[in-house]
């Protein structure tokens, strides 16, 4: 059996409706049995019922006139802001990605470049003989040019050789 | 109460991208989020801060909104959240704090007699002077009608947190409304 004291202390809770169900049943049996526990649990149920009847029609701010659109306005402007955000962030990267691969693809022309003039003689590879009466030279960068001048009439060849700098080194009949 | 047709309608609308769509899908709760965030910040224009905050965060998290869960809940737990984050941010800043009870000014209530301008005058008093978790309990609970399970989620705690606190909260008030107003006890 519940005491009073026990009760009492629950009396604020039960006024509402919010005990749990096992003390609620505990709490009915005592209040059944017992008529100043009842009386003081109607005299908090009264009380509560003017309090929260009085703070709800207690003049709780009301919306001014425009003031709600006003607010939704902003709410859609700052979610606007932060969705062109997020697009320009997506912009941003996209225009990155677009940059590395612009920059990576210099670097593979360069690189390419380079090896067609800059890089040395590739072993083995032969100059094809040049037509009668014309010169036939060797336009890749490398360590020895050579220029091959053959006559149409006498069918002689000479071959010259020349370094990177086109100073002449020789030549061969 | 679960999410009626109309506001699934329209949430599915807002994450498909018509923002248009978000406007009439709050509008029916702006006085109950204005008179909560009132009731729990006691200033007005910070209750307007708080209700622009908590629209703009229900704007962004709509996808992760259970809709199994009353609409008004989950925007209660916004609203509170966010009385709760700025109430900390104020604390915070203003080293040494002190909380003027009856600081906002009493609104106006032509319609109401003498002694029930005083009364109402009273309870928001003796609502000022109670701990910041009752309050918010006891807003929850007794003015906005959420029920123990919904208080206590949307206040992020336990259901015998919010019993303890809703008990010390009410009994406070009968105090306060006996002591002062002494003539409602009688009969």
């Amino acid at each position: 059996m519940m005491t009073c004291r026990k009760a009492r202390k629950l009396v604020p809770l039960a006024a509402g409706g919010d005990l749990r169900p096992r003390p609620a049943a505990a709490f009915r049996a005592h209040i059944d049995a017992c008529p100043e526990c009842r009386r003081e649990l109607e005299a908090f149920r009264k009380a509560l019922g003017t309090i929260r009847e009085e703070a709800k029609a207690a003049g709780v701010a009301a919306w001014g006139e425009d003031e709600w659109s006003a607010l939704v306005s902003r709410v859609r402007a700052g979610a606007a802001g932060e969705r062109s955000r997020g697009a320009d962030r997506a912009g941003t990267a996209f225009r990155r990605c677009w940059a590395a691969a612009s920059a990576l693809g210099v670097l593979a022309a360069s690189a390419i470049l380079y090896m067609m003039f800059m890089a040395g003689p590739v072993p083995g590879r032969k100059t094809a003989p040049a037509g009668p009466g014309t010169v036939a030279g060797r336009a890749e960068p490398q360590e020895v040019l050579t220029m091959t001048m053959v006559s149409p009439e006498t069918g002689l060849q000479i071959v010259w050789f020349f370094d990177r700098n086109f100073d002449y080194k020789g030549e061969q009949e | 109460m679960r999410m009626n047709e109309t506001e699934k309608e329209l949430v599915e609308m807002v994450l498909a991208g018509r923002a248009e769509a978000f406007e009439p899908l709050v509008t029916p709760y702006r006085g109950p989020l204005l008179a909560l965030a009132s009731r729990l910040t006691r200033d007005r224009e910070e209750a307007l801060e708080v209700v622009q905050e908590t629209l703009l965060r229900a704007y962004r998290s709509l996808g992760r909104y259970d809709a199994a869960r009353p609409f008004r809940n989950w925007l209660f737990q916004i609203a509170a959240n966010e009385s709760r984050d700025r109430r900390r941010r104020k604390m915070r800043e203003r080293a040494a704090f002190t909380e003027v009870a009856g600081r906002a000014p009493a609104a106006a209530d032509p319609e109401a007699g003498q002694d029930r301008r005083e009364l109402r005058e009273g309870i928001r008093r003796s609502m000022a002077a109670l701990s910041p978790r009752e309050r918010e309990v006891f807003v929850l609970r007794d003015l906005e009608d959420l029920d123990i399970r919904e208080t206590s989620r949307a206040l992020g705690c336990s259901s015998l947190s919010v019993r303890v606190h809703l008990s010390a909260a009410r009994r406070k008030l009968r105090q306060a409304i006996r002591r002062d107003f002494p003539h409602l006890e009688v009969g």
